[in-house]
């Protein structure tokens, strides 16, 4: 019965899945996509490491936004998934991981220019607000049982260390390794916005078509992925953090007024810029500037972002599925393993932005190349999460091979974790949708980047607020889900 | 004054009841086995009572509630944790100092765990971790232990060493247990679960195996 | 260990506040990032040290990545001049009270747009306003660009009568000139606007096949790119540094120089030549 709840509630996505296609964008229009493909695929194949400027330096600046603002990130959530139980932090949390890196960096660029404190800040700051979260998650679900057996009277800090972390810690672990490498991927990201991270250069080579920097540039991010366990070892982090800060010294001052003008200027609507508080055309006219924000920009994005987000689960989940055995020692010897892994590691490290500009070129602007790109990214990272669940299964001596093996033995088992994590994705996926504006999706988040190239942050404020609270909303309705499910609330990871 | 005593106690899961109207007393100093087939409600009540009166009860749960990343040390030593302040809690979670573990010591030797003393709790067998989980008990102390099925992995021999250890430790104790031999040997009042109601409460003294065999049909 | 985590805490601020020291110093500068981006630190910071030769100050280039980039660089006091579009520079002005446009490049006082055109549209290029766009896929450059968004924009709501999200079947915003082309060039696009100057670049470097891809219509000339600095330069640096900084920017003849931008020369410029500009930004609404 309960199986069956979860197989209806499949369906049930994959039908809503379906009924977005109809309002979404899908056809294909490039008339001839070969010569610029073929420009790309000599790229790929001749990579150039001596043509990017600074190659080393950024590789080191992606190294240390990325070990800084998660280190940053794990201390604050940690802190706060202790208090987790507290409304108000609850709320704050939810509402900093509802925005994505791109915008917070974007923000505090406005606030503190460019300076490495604002690559830290935004991943540090939505990095907390989930850390705090999956910590207090995995905490509740660590030893209840030795807790409720303590004698009254233990304490909160000796039950705390006793009871709970111990249990907890290896989940906390490799939960915070997960996410250094998502960190990796914010790092490099944040470059699109002129952090120096490898992003930085990555997204110009492309735009001008150096397609020999791009595959450089990628080969170098997809190593440094790859081995991320060979180098990401537990003695030597206090190292690299101490290395960090140096890599990242100098850069511009912050100044308190730009964090003042921000706050006092920037943000406030325009209408009621430097009026009087009583003044009662400026807020008629605040009324307007607000009604059309809602009615040109916020609606029509927010339909844009859950057809695209609805559609791009759907194309996660089947991705999904077949991708993990790629990497599953069920299925696979080392070789064929050795081989799943590194297409793993090479379509979800790939910025979703890039894909889908590949993609582009092939069929032509509409929401397809962003339904495929961010299935794809999606599709390989929980396909990567499942395998390495799908190791771990006990299966009987004789058990089926191939197909039925996939089809009765090993997708009924790991089904339930697989739900739990794309339900988890579901919001990440909705944050994604932000940056594939430049396809003429007019996401949510195409609108916040037009208000922030016009340099209106007043409208970007109330879009990123509005997106927040999209944002919340689907998280809720993905907690609802999972528990009705009766899916693990955290995800294993390992 | 008794040490638990239930009125009409009704208890229950997702609104499925599994304890109605069950009353129960129990004085100090009386030795309580409850018996019934799985499902009768036994670690329901178990726990009903356990909530009704924490502070001087040590309870053996039947999962046995270890932290299986720590040691069998660490495992016992935190029946006491309410006894000393965080810092030397703190302490000796980080390195076990000398005179915690001579006071675990007898302890372990008495269960049989002696070579098992810094091993995490979750490499131990199924019978090690319930050990493991009676010595958390047994080092706690206080007047009253609830335990649930606290022997049903340890063999023969050895569970009647565990429970003489539990009978000296506590004055009053409360165990649910499938094993009706176990149960006339080392209690002397035997309270029959049935749907989760009391369907029998007398003394040891005057049964037999077969008065209890009714407990197990439907 | 206790020392030695000291003597890192230790240099780490030293290091830290003799970097903000040096960087108090210097005049920085930026640019907006139209064209090569990857070459954008070869081609400026060949400008920097020709600056620093004739103003005998420090002078750094800072690369940034978008138009608003650069703007908000500039309204911080990150960068106090900047190499802007004229959108551009007309928003750094509005928002940063006494910074003036001081100098434009010769070809910026008559700058246009392309409209160019797939092959298979068979559009022909033509004087007029070509209304046969109507109802195709269109590109626009970067959302902030005045070249690749504002007239052609400006243009498009004026003879088709229709805001462009209305008047094409797909409007989007490509990010760069040069990718405008490419796009346009595979057919995902059937339409864009392109900077004038990028094209003949693109042109002249092989990029562009004619029998794919060609220009369908030129816009009227416009103001572009200018100098601006800020009000208070000379407060920081001395009386009489932005007419130095002027002087210095006009006296650049070197080709190799006038490369990067590129540009023939410079010559003088003001805030009011960018009217036309601020007020058709201000008719289609991109500002407040």
């Amino acid at each position: 019965m309960r199986r069956s709840e979860r197989v209806s509630t499949s369906f049930g996505f994959l039908g809503v899945g379906l009924f977005c296609l109809v309002f979404a964008d899908l056809s294909v229009s490039t008339l001839d996509p070969w010569q610029e493909m073929a420009r790309m695929a000599r790229g790929l194949v001749t990579p150039d490491f001596l043509a990017v400027d600074r190659l080393g330096e950024a590789l080191l600046q992606t190294l240390a936004f990325a070990l800084l603002g998660v280190a940053l990130g794990v201390v604050a959530g940690f802190g706060l998934a202790l208090v987790f139980h507290v409304r108000v932090v609850r709320w704050g949390c939810a509402f900093v991981r509802a925005i994505h890196e791109l915008f917070w960096a974007l923000l505090f660029l406005q606030m503190l220019g460019l300076t490495a404190l604002t690559g830290i800040l935004a991943i540090a700051l939505p990095y907390a607000g989930i850390f705090a979260k999956v910590y207090s998650e995995i905490l509740e679900e660590a030893g209840p049982r030795a807790a409720d057996t303590l004698p009254a009277g233990s304490g909160i800090v000796s039950a705390f260390f006793f009871a709970r972390l111990p249990d907890a810690f290896v989940h906390l672990k490799s939960y915070t390794f997960y996410r250094v490498e998502c960190g990796l991927r914010s790092s490099a990201v944040l470059g699109f916005v002129g952090l120096p991270t490898l992003g930085f250069y990555l997204e110009s080579a492309f735009k001008q078509g150096h397609y020999s920097e791009v595959s450089a540039l990628l080969f170098l991010f997809y190593v440094v992925i790859a081995t991320l366990r060979l180098w990401m070892r537990p003695r030597l982090i206090p190292v690299y953090l101490l290395i960090a800060p140096f890599v990242l010294a100098g850069g511009a001052e912050i100044s308190l007024d730009n964090i003042v003008r921000f706050f006092t200027n920037d943000i406030v609507p325009y209408p009621l810029r430097s009026a009087d508080v009583l003044d009662i055309t400026a807020w008629t006219a605040f009324g307007t500037w607000t009604w059309e924000l809602v009615a040109d920009q916020a609606l029509p994005g927010i339909v844009a972002t859950l057809v695209l987000t609805q559609i791009a689960l759907v194309g996660s989940g089947v991705l999904t599925l077949v991708f993990f055995p790629l990497v599953s020692r069920r299925f696979l010897g080392p070789v064929g393993r050795t081989a799943g892994h590194a297409f793993l590691v090479v379509v979800r490290s790939t910025p979703e932005y890039i894909l889908a500009y590949v993609l582009l070129q092939f069929w032509g602007p509409s929401m397809l190349p962003a339904i495929v790109a961010l299935s794809l990214h999606n599709g390989a990272i929980i396909g990567h999460l499942v395998g390495r669940f799908s190791d771990e299964l006990a299966l009987r001596p004789d058990h089926p091979r191939g197909l039925d093996l996939y089809a009765y033995e090993v997708v009924p088992r790991v089904y339930g974790q697989f739900l739990a994590f794309l339900f988890y994705r579901w919001e990440v996926i909705l944050r994604e949708t932000a940056i594939l504006g430049i396809l003429g999706i007019q996401t949510l988040g195409f609108y916040v980047d037009s208000a922030i190239a016009e340099i209106r942050l007043d409208r970007a404020m109330f879009l990123i607020v509005i997106t927040a609270l999209l944002n919340i909303a689907v998280d809720g309705l993905s907690r609802a889900i999972r528990a009705r499910l009766r899916l693990a609330t955290t995800p294993e990871i390992q | 004054m008794p040490i638990f005593d239930l009125k009409d106690a009704n208890a229950g899961y997702n609104g499925r009841a599994v304890l109605s109207n069950v009353s129960l007393r129990i004085e100090k100093g009386e030795r309580v086995a409850l018996v019934g087939r799985s499902g009768a409600g036994k670690s329901t009540l178990l726990t009903l009572l356990y909530s009704q009166r924490r502070r001087g009860s040590a309870l053996i749960p039947q999962d046995p509630g270890l932290v299986k990343t720590l040691s069998v040390f660490h495992n016992i030593f935190m029946g006491r944790l309410h006894r000393n302040g965080a810092w030397y809690n703190l302490r000796n979670l980080a390195r076990p100092m000398r005179r915690e573990i001579e006071k675990v010591e007898p302890i372990v030797a008495c269960l049989g765990l002696e070579d098992e003393m810094f091993t995490p709790a979750g490499e131990l067998s199924g019978g090690q971790q319930q050990r493991t989980a009676v010595g958390r008990a047994l080092y706690q102390q206080g007047d009253v232990v609830l335990g649930d099925e606290p022997v049903s992995a340890v063999d023969g021999h050895q569970a009647r060493t565990v429970l003489d250890a539990i009978a000296e430790a506590y004055e009053t104790v409360v165990l649910a247990m499938h094993d009706v031999d176990l149960a006339l040997a080392y209690t002397d009042r035997i309270v029959g679960l049935n749907g989760g109601r009391v369907v029998m409460d007398e003394p040891s003294a005057g049964l037999t195996r077969g008065d209890l065999d009714s407990l197990y049909q439907r | 260990m206790g020392n030695f985590i000291r003597n890192i805490a230790l240099s780490a601020i030293v290091s830290v506040s003799f970097v903000s020291a040096a960087l108090a110093q210097a005049f920085v500068f930026t640019a907006v990032p139209d064209e090569d981006e990857m070459r954008l630190r070869q081609r400026f910071d060949k400008v920097a040290v020709y600056l620093t030769r004739e103003l005998g100050v420090k002078v750094r280039y800072i690369p940034v990545k978008s138009y608003a980039a650069a703007v908000t660089a500039f309204r911080n006091n990150h960068v106090h001049l900047a190499w802007f579009g004229g959108l551009a520079g007309v928003r750094a002005r509005l928002l940063v009270p006494g910074s003036e446009a001081i100098v434009q490049g010769y070809e910026d006082r008559f700058f246009i747009t392309y409209f160019i055109a797939h092959a298979s549209t068979g559009l022909r290029p033509a004087d007029g306003f070509p209304a046969g766009i109507a109802g195709r896929t269109f590109t626009f450059g970067s959302k902030g660009s005045t070249s690749g968004r504002l007239m052609p924009e400006f243009y498009i709501r004026k003879h088709l009568k229709q805001a462009p999200a209305k008047a094409f079947a797909r409007v989007g915003f490509s990010g760069d000139h040069s990718r405008t082309i490419a796009l346009v060039q595979s057919g995902a696009y059937a339409v864009g606007a392109v900077n004038f100057k990028v094209w003949a670049n693109e042109m002249k470097a092989g990029h562009i096949d004619p029998a794919k891809v060609s220009v369908i219509w030129k816009t009227p000339p416009y103001p572009d790119y200018q100098w601006t600095i800020r009000g208070d330069v000379d407060t920081v640096w001395g009386r009489g540094f932005k007419a130095r900084v002027t002087r210095a920017l006009l006296d650049m003849t070197d080709t190799d120089l006038l490369a990067s931008f590129p540009r023939k020369g410079f010559v003088p410029a003001k805030n009011s030549d960018y009217k036309p500009i601020l007020d058709v930004a201000r008719s289609i609404k991109l500002i407040d």
